[in-house]
């Protein structure tokens, strides 16, 4: 099998739009959680979530492209895609390749336009400018059109575990010889739909999160992108290189729509099944990037499958508690993080974490630290008992 | 190198295609829709049932005969929509109740993986669970995956699908985009139609598929799909697609994804006058227009080379003339 490493990162976040932004705010500590304010909703001005505070017509302004039925899912994607092919210097002939894959994931699509929605859906309206725009894979096609892409083109969702999902799908059709590079991500947008729908399910906190605090009372939705360049080994020359994916599994809990089983196998077998595919040991894991998301029975599931799979568990952190939940975005954001991790030889603190869970007594990282770090593992974990791990290595 | 083999195969479709295959009898369409015509869910507990979307429904009766007799390593789904009618009631909720206190099944429901994961609940599969939601070529990106896993798991089986529902919301805001026809027009009449758009289907479409050649229906030789509205750019890769997969000498029929959409037609006979001399065969009149219409295709050409002497037979399908795809199937040697 080829080896896969990380040529380019572009990110948007509550942390900033850019790699430098996002890296300063982890090491300062800085959380990027507020109070609701660009969404016509009953919940702005109340609710904690991870917005960037811009406005999507800025977004649009800022990206210079003006093409109709633009969701704010697709600005998102495109700003940090665009961060990703700059950074990897990739050419125009590069990018619109037969050998340049493009996957991209997320959950909300197009439906943070409910209003909008609303209207066509029911036959309120002439048709809106979006009616192609609230399926997931439009928030592709909008990078795929706007490029001109002519590679494998895919969009994945599985929930909140969809871009370490597109991550691992595109390391995969490398190594399968399908494509020699593959940009991958994803984006998700706030949104009226999902801040109700997480709220009908009370695993929204009125507060700020905290993951992995016996005192937690659910997650703090948020929105961002991110996207990496991933290429073979045999394409790379004398790029500068972040670092090699390694390692990656998805697997299934099988038990419950929107919650963890008790023994926790999803997040056990995707752990166990990326450290077979990086051919590692346990204890050669030098730090977890979380899934944390501070909902009662991710944390202390995730915990379980921690101690089922650790003799001694590395040290760990939720950057959940800096961005919030940015859902199908969040395993590309992390990954990122992760890749942070690895160039810098440091961990960030785990915000807003007071007392360990009772049942488990694990202690999520409590301050800034340099360390040697050779291999990180990112969790995503989602709805459907949709589980993936990923392990980023210094290359 | 082949892609996989195809073993067991079941398909919930607007025809008699489930639990008596009768394709000669082509049941019609009504209002420009072709409903799938569902089988009865004695399977599927109640409790359950009820809370299920169609498309979770549909996959639910498609996959169980599949999952009640094979052991699977995982499961991946290609849907466009998932189930988008669970997603609209939610936002209606959302809106007609301002944002009040809402029941969450819909939203539950409504994640486009809720049909994946609903599969791997039946089964108790905690393998490798995917849903491809690549709009035209969402199910083909689920069949690539398939066909990637059994190159690094040979010994693997996986349960492959593609489904969408037609749903009130989805045919409205379809219908303001233009997709379908504006006039009546039966299904049986569909490409003597020459006005733009088509008619709405849905269905569901599973198969087992893995690398072992004994007891299989048939083979996929070979995918290819292409982002592209340049019809030059088509002919050159499905060209190039043909070459590197044996020549057309070998193949003997052309299964036409054409839709009765006068839009699209210049891509299908383009595609057409690549293989002049290989018999055409059309598959929309029986199934309709919908995001993952090329897996009912693929359950097609699998019956077509189990019951006749054909031996290979190229789908090729575009969805809204962006989204192209090409599958060549052949009989087991």
């Amino acid at each position: 099998m080829r080896r896969v490493f990380v040529t380019g990162i572009g990110i948007i976040s509550p942390l900033g739009g850019t790699l430098s932004l996002n890296h300063t705010a982890l090491k300062s500590g800085i959380c990027g959680i507020t109070t609701l304010e660009l969404i016509n909703s009953n919940f702005a001005g109340k609710l904690p979530v991870g917005e960037i505070k811009i406005e999507t017509e800025v977004l649009k302004e800022k990206l210079k492209i003006k093409r109709l039925g633009l969701t704010r899912n697709s600005l998102l994607s495109l700003h940090a895609f665009a961060d990703a092919v700059d950074d990897s210097q990739l050419t125009v002939n590069e990018i619109t390749s037969f050998d340049t894959a493009l996957i991209g994931a997320n959950t909300v699509s197009g439906m943070c336009l409910t209003d909008e929605l609303y209207k066509d859906a029911n036959s309120k309206s002439n048709g809106s400018e979006y009616l192609f725009s609230y399926d997931g894979g439009s928030v592709t096609l909008a990078i795929q059109e706007h490029y001109g892409m002519k590679g494998i083109i895919n969009t994945i969702n599985t929930a909140c575990s969809s871009s370490a999902n597109s991550i691992m799908y595109g390391a995969r059709l490398i190594q399968n010889g399908l494509a020699k590079r593959a940009i991958v991500g994803g984006s998700d947008s706030l949104a009226k739909y999902t801040i109700n729908g997480f709220n009908s399910l009370y695993i929204l906190s009125d507060k700020i999160c905290r993951p992995f605090d016996s005192e937690r009372k659910g997650l703090n939705l948020a929105e961002g992108a991110a996207f990496l360049v991933l290429e073979s080994e045999e394409t790379i020359g004398n790029k500068k290189v972040y670092a090699e994916l390694t390692g990656y599994c998805n697997a299934n809990d099988a038990f419950h729509p929107s919650s963890l089983s008790e023994n926790a196998d999803g997040p056990f077998l995707a752990m166990q099944g990326a450290l077979q595919k990086a051919n590692l040991q346990p204890h050669q894991i030098d730090f977890i990037n979380a899934h944390g998301t501070a909902t009662e029975n991710n944390d202390e599931a995730e915990s379980k499958a921690i101690l089922r799979l650790f003799n001694k568990p590395p040290i760990f952190a939720s950057t959940k508690s800096n961005t919030g939940h940015t859902l199908g975005a969040s395993g590309a954001i992390e990954a990122v993080y992760s890749i942070l991790n690895l160039t810098h030889q440091e961990v960030y603190q785990s915000l807003h974490y007071q007392t360990p869970i009772a049942s488990t007594g694990l202690v999520p990282v409590k301050n800034y630290t340099k360390t040697p770090i050779n291999h990180v593992l990112s969790n995503s974990f989602g709805f459907g008992g949709n589980c993936s791990s990923l392990i980023f290595s210094k290359a | 190198m082949s892609l996989f083999y195809i073993h067991q195969t079941v398909c919930i479709s607007p025809q008699k295609t489930c639990e008596t295959i009768d394709l000669d009898d082509v049941q019609l369409s009504k209002d420009n829709k072709l409903q799938a015509i569902e089988p009865n869910y004695d399977a599927i507990p109640p409790a359950l049932f009820r809370r299920m979307g169609k498309a979770v429904r549909l996959a639910s009766g498609a996959a169980l005969p599949l999952l009640n007799t094979l052991s699977f390593n995982g499961i991946i789904i290609g849907t466009a929509n998932g189930g988008l009618e669970d997603c609209i009631k939610f936002l209606n909720q959302i809106v007609d109740y301002n944002e009040g206190k809402l029941t969450p099944t819909n939203f539950v429901q409504s994640t486009t993986n809720a049909v994946a994961s609903q599969l791997a609940f039946f089964s108790s599969n905690k393998g490798y669970n995917n849903t491809h939601v690549h709009r035209g070529l969402a199910f083909e990106n689920a069949v690539l995956d398939a066909a990637m896993l059994l190159n690094e798991f040979p010994e693997h089986t996986y349960l492959l699908g593609g489904v969408d529902e037609i749903s009130a919301y989805q045919y409205n805001i379809e219908s303001l985009a233009g997709s379908y026809k504006t006039e009546l027009v039966l299904n049986t009449d569909l490409y003597n139609s020459k006005t733009t758009g088509s008619i709405a289907g849905e269905g569901c479409a599973m198969f087992a598929v893995n690398k072992q050649k004994d007891g299989a229906t048939a083979v996929l030789k070979a995918i290819g799909a292409l982002h592209s509205d340049n019809q030059e750019e088509i002919i050159q890769y499905l060209t190039s697609f043909i070459t590197k997969n044996g020549g057309s000498a070998n193949i003997d029929l052309f299964l036409s994804g054409e839709n009765g959409d006068s839009r699209y037609l210049p891509y299908y006979k383009a595609c057409q006058n690549v293989l002049p001399n290989i018999p055409l065969k059309r598959f929309k009149h029986l199934c309709g227009e919908y995001a993952t219409a090329s897996s009912f295709a693929l359950w097609l050409a699998c019956k077509e080379i189990q019951h006749s002497t054909l031996k290979t037979i190229l789908i090729y399908n575009n969805f809204r003339g962006k989204q192209h795809s090409f599958m060549l199937v052949e009989c087991v040697k």
